[in-house]
């Protein structure tokens, strides 16, 4: 037996749903965007564009196309039936569903939080040690954890991380940053 | 003549040990890309993108032209064998090409897409070298309202070629024209969008936004799969192939026809040339045209190999196509080309009228390396890996996408040894990702951002030499056409919907 969400719920659900969230989001960036242009000065000055009159109209443009699409998600919304909670369109590009976080998948937030960990142990403590715990953690997620293959796991990110040494540092003479350079 | 000598030169270039190595390396790495299912030869190329700053350009262009090729016929293969197109343009492939598998033809409908694509691919770059100069002779003609027209067109026609999608298409594109405008302003010294930060008034590199878009959203998208192999190793069957079961019998060849290929080939490089269409309109486009036009349409959908040929004859031509505009012009029309002017920019290169005579010798290794890839690498590499393609393209998924994360962020840190640029890739990632899940193109993102500071520099500019009258788009017959141009494609593309004949395609 499964009970109906209240109407509160599946409101809410559809907020944080995808097709009206993503125009939403945008809304909010446009709008501080078409505000900072305005800032820059009027659009015409003498007959001639000034350099806010191409963003102050990109954002009107931008701003009409996102209602529209927010418009269309409402209407699609409401032409829904009431038991089916509006749809997250998150299943695309061969994926299992997943649970959802404000649009994000598990898996997604895991890769997400990984590299932005990544980026700044990056300039902490250097490519190698940086490289290797990240590659390792990044394969227990893609390879469904550590239990299993969890050796095979270790060597491949002590060759990956070798790999990105040589690719970069050897053949393409970039200077990565190391735990002694620090 | 000298355009000849320099672009005989260009096969020249390719004797050189070193740009060979690259077009081969290229080749394979293109071809794994695209056959694995979830990558793209974009992907590749993107990847390649921060390499290029330690290689020469010429050595990078070739690599990146033998990726393109690569990437569009490879995604056949998997296509052909599990039903799995590993591109978006071997749509069309599959509908044909699985059938034969079914009935035990695998290696024969892999042979004739190869054919199909070695034919297109060649004729495509040959027609490259042969229209681009006179493409760049029209362009000559073109004055700054035009070029806005232009470009107007082109940003008109990616967003309306997004069929069923274009509100989508819309948001995209202007996201990327906005993200554009951070930074110094195309015509005046002033800083725009920095919100008081230092970082933000060189405004956004392309890298990031390519890394980002491309790479990183990927790896997000590819985070919510559980399998544990790129391909279901029980999805390959264990069946011995002969190399020899490869190459299709002459009969079938002929039954296809020359004229099929020519016309294939043609329609493929055709679409090639509008902004936004890319390989799979050109597979379709050239499938639908092929059905109609056959003798026996009732044998398509049933595995047709004249099906096949068309379609991988098309998407193969359409890589030099996709060329045109972006040498003469500077319009690329698709990513791909888009990443390949973003190779030219790192080093100085910007493309236009004039930069076919002045730097041929610069890009007539790529022209040769477009036309060596389809007529040699592609049947080398089915005589060759034939055997082994589906053993290689089912690798770990942990192994692969780590592999791709660490080239992708390191690649991001070598424009400028900041971790700046790898947080920006990350942004854009997840800006990216937000966007796929919702059936964004993020394709029109891309191009919004390579195309909006052109369209605003030659909008300022044409109405500064005219006082600010807007007529001067209306009256300046480069404009005019333009203009006109754009009104033609609205009416056939958004008014007069063409119909897709229940093929299941959808644009790249």
């Amino acid at each position: 037996m499964t009970s109906k969400p209240s109407s509160r719920q599946s409101t809410q659900r559809f907020a944080l749903s995808g097709e009206f969230f993503v125009p939403a989001a945008l809304s909010i960036i446009t709008l501080i965007y078409l505000i900072s242009a305005i800032q820059l000065g009027p659009p015409m000055k003498a007959g001639n564009m000034t350099a806010s009159f191409f963003p102050i109209a990109t954002a009107i443009l931008m701003l009409i196309a996102l209602i529209c699409a927010m418009g269309h998600a409402l209407r699609g919304k409401a032409k829904a039936p009431a038991e089916e909670p509006a749809a997250d369109v998150d299943s695309s590009d061969d994926t299992s569903p997943s649970r959802q976080y404000a649009g994000l998948s598990l898996g997604a937030i895991g890769v997400i939080v990984l590299t932005a960990g990544y980026l700044l142990a990056f300039d902490l403590i250097g490519y190698f040690v940086a490289t290797f715990v990240y590659v390792l953690l990044l394969s227990g997620l893609y390879g469904g954890g550590f239990r299993e293959k969890w050796l095979t796991k270790l060597m491949a990110a002590i060759v990956i991380t070798l790999a990105g040494y040589l690719l970069f540092e050897v053949a393409f003479q970039v200077r990565l940053p190391t735990l002694w350079s620090q | 003549m000298d355009s000849i000598s320099g672009l005989l030169g260009g096969f020249t270039a390719l004797a050189n040990p070193e740009t060979l190595l690259y077009m081969v390396g290229g080749f394979l790495v293109g071809t794994f890309f695209g056959a694995v299912p979830g990558l793209t030869s974009v992907l590749a190329i993107a990847l390649l993108l921060p390499l290029t700053y330690s290689l020469d350009v010429t050595t990078a262009l070739v690599a990146c032209a033998s990726i393109f090729m690569a990437g569009m016929c490879s995604g056949s293969i998997t296509a052909t064998t599990i039903n799995i197109p590993g591109a978006p343009s071997s749509m069309m492939t599959a509908l044909e090409g699985y059938p034969m598998q079914q009935r035990g033809e695998g290696a024969k409908a892999l042979g004739h897409a190869a054919l199909g694509s070695m034919i297109g691919g060649s004729l495509g770059a040959l027609l490259l070298m042969v229209m681009a100069p006179l493409a760049a002779d029209v362009a000559l003609l073109i004055r700054t309202p035009g070029k806005f027209s232009l470009i107007a067109f082109a940003l008109i026609v990616i967003i309306i070629s997004q069929r069923g999608s274009i509100t989508k298409g819309m948001i995209a594109t202007l996201f990327g024209v906005m993200i554009a405008t951070i930074g110094i302003d195309v015509v005046q010294p002033l800083a725009r969008f920095t919100f008081g930060t230092s970082v933000l008034v060189q405004g956004i590199d392309m890298m990031p936004l390519i890394i980002g878009t491309f790479a990183i959203s990927e790896l997000l998208v590819q985070a919510d799969n559980r399998s544990s192999r790129t391909v279901d190793p029980s999805l390959i069957q264990a069946a011995k192939v002969r190399r020899r079961d490869f190459i299709p019998p002459l009969s079938e060849v002929r039954e296809i026809g020359v004229m099929r290929y020519l016309k294939s080939a043609v329609i493929g490089y055709a679409v090639g040339i509008l902004p936004g269409a890319g390989g799979s309109m050109a597979a379709f486009v050239s499938y639908a045209e092929s059905m109609r036009s056959s003798k026996h349409p009732e044998r398509y959908g049933k595995g047709n190999p004249e099906g096949i040929a068309a379609a991988e004859c098309a998407n193969n031509s359409m890589c030099g196509g996709a060329f045109v505009p972006m040498l003469t012009f500077g319009i690329p029309g698709d990513p791909t080309t888009a990443i390949v002017l973003g190779v030219l920019v790192i080093n100085g290169l910007q493309p236009g009228p004039q930069f076919m005579t002045q730097q041929l010798d610069l890009i007539a290794p790529m022209f040769a390396s477009l036309f060596v890839s389809a007529l040699i690498l592609i049947p080398l590499t089915l005589y060759l890996l034939g055997p082994y393609f589906l053993k290689i393209v089912s690798i770990r998924r942990d192994v692969l996408y780590s592999s791709i994360a660490i080239v992708a962020l390191v690649g991001s840190y070598v424009a400028t040894y900041s971790t700046f640029q790898m947080a920006l890739a990350l942004v854009f990632g997840v800006l990216a990702y937000f966007l796929r899940k919702q059936k964004y193109p993020t394709v029109c993102l891309l191009l919004g951002f390579v195309l909006g500071p052109s369209l605003e520099e030659y909008c300022r500019r044409a109405l500064s030499i005219n006082d600010g009258n807007p007529l001067i788009f209306f009256t300046s017959p480069d404009s005019l056409f333009f203009i006109a141009l754009t009104v033609v494609f609205f009416y056939f593309m958004v008014i007069r919907k063409p119909k897709d004949h229940g093929l299941g395609t959808r644009p790249a």
